[in-house]
């Protein structure tokens, strides 16, 4: 089940976080969220040229902590994308599309000519968008 | 979430817009003009490279991020490449577009070998006029670029028409 997604701006500034559990951890997900930020730019500036992943946008696992298991995507435009899992077996193919429909949306999102780049995000149809990708992750892996 | 616009609503767009600036809101202040055209499109491009470089993984250097402008980019708003790309390998890159789609409408001075003054000055209001419609692709450009993290200043050339040259100065 995904507990957060997040979206951060070139700069690490926070453009979208949004949590999709009833519980008052809020604050927990977005220290996660922070902290991964740190993982995603050593990724970034140590590439692992060892495997075919010197360009990747799908960044994969970044770390699992107790019980979550955090994703990282970076796109071309040095924005990150963060998601946050409480599943224990998430097949990759699962996370890629998922950041694929996610990328898709946040790319709407931006082409709005009243969204100022580098602030929030405040369109409720990508809130909306948002919260349907994030129900039918939880459909589809657990096929 | 593609949906299809006619291509003459572009152009009678982009021509309503570089009128308007130019002849209605700053009317006397040209340079204002020049600045707010290239503004707008540096966003237009801000947000167009958001969507055209989605599929594609990153880009390694300066070099690559121009050859997906010059290909893939130019493709995408023009329906062509750029037709020749020049660099100094010092952070300078010529695009030369030999047909650019914007300005295929605009009609050609012959330039009189000895006009009388009148016309020369005539003459040169029309090249202003005709260079002030190359902001906005500029713009775009700058946009596209900055949004890939390569900061520079983009400026046009049309000593030939119906080519037109954009000359991209990357700030080290």
């Amino acid at each position: 089940m995904i507990v957060c997604v997040a979206v951060v701006g070139h700069q690490n500034n926070p453009l979208y976080i949004q949590s999709f559990t009833d519980a008052d951890d809020a604050l927990k997900l977005h220290h996660i969220v922070h902290c991964s930020l740190d993982v995603v730019d050593e990724r970034v500036n140590n590439p692992k040229k060892s495997g075919p992943t010197l360009n990747e946008t799908f960044l994969g696992l970044l770390y699992p902590t107790e019980n979550y298991k955090v994703y990282g995507y970076l796109t071309n435009t040095k924005v990150k994308f963060i998601l946050v899992t409480t599943d224990l077996d998430v097949r990759d193919a699962d996370v890629r599309n998922f950041f694929r429909r996610f990328h898709a949306a946040y790319v709407d999102a931006v082409s709005n000519p009243f969204h100022v780049p580098g602030k929030k995000i405040t369109s409720r149809t990508f809130a909306d968008r948002v919260s349907t990708i994030v129900q039918s992750f939880g459909l589809s892996s657990s096929v | 979430m593609g949906r299809d616009v006619s291509e003459s609503c572009i152009d009678s767009l982009l021509t309503e817009m570089v009128s308007t600036y130019c002849n209605r809101f700053y009317a006397n202040k040209p340079e204002l003009a020049a600045r707010r055209t290239e503004a707008i499109g540096y966003q237009v491009g801000h947000q167009l490279s958001e969507r055209y470089t989605m599929e594609r993984p990153c880009f390694s250097d300066h070099l690559e991020a121009i050859k997906f402008i010059c290909k893939d980019f130019w493709f995408e708003l023009f329906k062509k490449q750029i037709d020749n790309l020049k660099t100094n390998h010092r952070g300078t890159f010529v695009l030369q577009d030999n047909r650019f789609r914007w300005l295929t409408r605009m009609s050609i001075d012959q330039s009189p070998e000895n006009g009388t003054s009148e016309e020369l000055s005539i003459m040169a209001d029309n090249k202003t006029m005709q260079s002030m419609h190359l902001y906005f692709p500029c713009g775009i450009i700058r946009g596209a670029l900055s949004n890939l993290g390569i900061p520079c200043a983009v400026s046009a050339d049309i000593s030939n028409l119906p080519a037109c040259s954009f000359v991209i100065r990357i700030k080290a």
